[in-house]
């Protein structure tokens, strides 16, 4: 049995000074942005709220708002990396190890949940996006996740496809499981949330090939 | 039986000719500023007439929307026949057909459709637009793939037609040309192969 040696005694950690007044200015900013996410998400027909809306919303004044963000733009962008990193966040990769029918089920479950919490602001995004490069980028980047997702959840299916046919599924499955695809599943056709699930599933089903018998799943 | 002369009421006629002219100047400044609306001073201008004459034959800018929705959903209709010997081809024939009509639509009515999506706000007349906008596309789907659906229950019928729906939306097209950098012929292929494997097949025809 081995027996383990603490080897010498560690060295003392550093302080960490916390500087209060900019914790406090971070903390404004992130209240900021939630205020900005608040407002898209109650108001759908309102995209674009203004400084003074979301300055009564979180409480500040509308100086407060700009002294943090310069332009709107760059309060949007704040919203759209912090709506990419909850959307990561609460929607973890699962079952990539599972059979296919198991694969699906949590592939389309996990991004209808990211649909049903991010439209509002996608759509408030989408507003604006010709204004705003770094808005795009942020939007390309949720577009490559997705894309990315699908493939890790579907490498056994997709790997029996020829590279062109491959990427011609990715951007089919993108199209059928687009954020706005999934909002008209619930508005115009007025499914459930296990209904719209349901479609989804039968579809993804009907469009992905069959692995051969023992392949990997992952 | 003599025929009475029809009398034509020049004043009437040239009303309706100057509401066609200020369509046709709201679609044309659409597709140039798409996502934003025209302003009425814009549209004015471009129509070559004042604003008191826009708001003489239309009460707002909305009426004006509506109208020049309904302009457009004629043209698409016109411009986008059924092909492919309708339900009658065979299934490549079809879908190919399919394929290429619901495309050249997309590509060419994509700004105005960006600026309808965007502007619809809480506007009854649009949203009943868009509704039946997408349904035609779905009644030309039902058209086009008759005898595949025709094997299907009711239920997955429909759930096939929506999927549909979405795999050949406007802003799907978009984003294959702008997003994907897919060419035409490119960007057809993909909607042609997913709506291949999203039909069933009758097991006497080739895949």
């Amino acid at each position: 049995m081995s027996t383990i040696h603490d080897p010498a005694p560690r060295p003392t950690a550093p302080i960490i000074k916390i500087d209060g007044r900019r914790l406090r200015s971070e903390r404004t900013k992130q209240l900021i942005v939630e205020a900005y996410l608040a407002l898209v998400r109650e108001n759908p027909a309102t995209p674009a709220p203004t400084a003074a809306d979301i300055a009564a919303r979180a409480g500040y004044s509308v100086r407060s708002v700009f002294e943090r963000f310069p332009h709107l733009h760059t309060l949007r962008v704040a919203a759209a990396d912090y709506g990419l990193a909850h959307a990561a966040a609460l929607a973890p990769a699962r079952d990539i190890d599972g059979d296919r029918s198991t694969r699906i089920r949590s592939h389309v479950e996990t991004r209808a949940g990211t649909c049903e919490r991010g439209v509002a602001l996608w759509r408030a995004l989408l507003f604006t996006v010709d204004e705003n490069d770094a808005l795009k980028v942020r939007m390309k980047v949720a577009r490559e996740r997705t894309i990315e997702r699908m493939e890790l959840m579907y490498r056994p299916e997709l790997s029996v496809l020829p590279a062109t046919e491959r990427r011609n599924l990715l951007i089919a499955f993108e199209a059928m499981t687009d954020i706005e695809s999934w909002a008209r599943l619930r508005d115009m056709y007025g499914l459930s949330f296990a209904e719209g699930c349901a479609l989804w599933i039968a579809a993804v089903n009907r469009m992905l090939p069959h692995a051969p018998e023992g392949a990997p799943a992952s | 039986m003599s025929l009475r002369p029809v009398k034509i009421d020049g004043r009437r006629l040239r009303s309706e000719r100057t509401k066609q002219l200020i369509i046709e100047a709201y679609l044309a400044l659409a597709q140039e500023l798409s996502p934003r609306v025209p302003t009425a001073a814009e549209i004015a201008e471009r129509a070559g007439y004042s604003v008191r004459s826009i708001f003489e034959r239309f009460p707002d800018i909305r009426a004006l929307q509506v109208a020049v929705v309904d302009y457009s959903f004629a043209q698409i209709s016109a411009l986008a026949p059924p092909r492919g010997g309708g339900a009658d081809g065979d299934r490549k024939t079809r879908i190919e057909a399919h394929v290429l009509t619901r495309g050249q639509t997309c590509d060419r009515w994509l700004r105005l459709w960006r600026s309808l999506i965007v502007n619809q706000g809480d506007s009854p007349e649009l949203r009943e637009r868009i509704r039946l906008s997408r349904d035609r596309v779905t009644a030309r789907m039902e058209l086009m793939f008759a005898p595949e659906l025709a094997m299907m229950q009711p239920e997955e019928r429909r759930q096939v037609l929506i999927a549909l729906e979405a795999l050949t939306d406007v802003e799907s097209r978009a984003r294959m040309r702008e997003f994907f950098g897919l060419s035409v012929d490119e960007a057809c292929l993909v909607w042609t192969q997913g709506i291949d494997r999203l039909l069933p097949k009758n097991s006497g025809e080739a895949p």
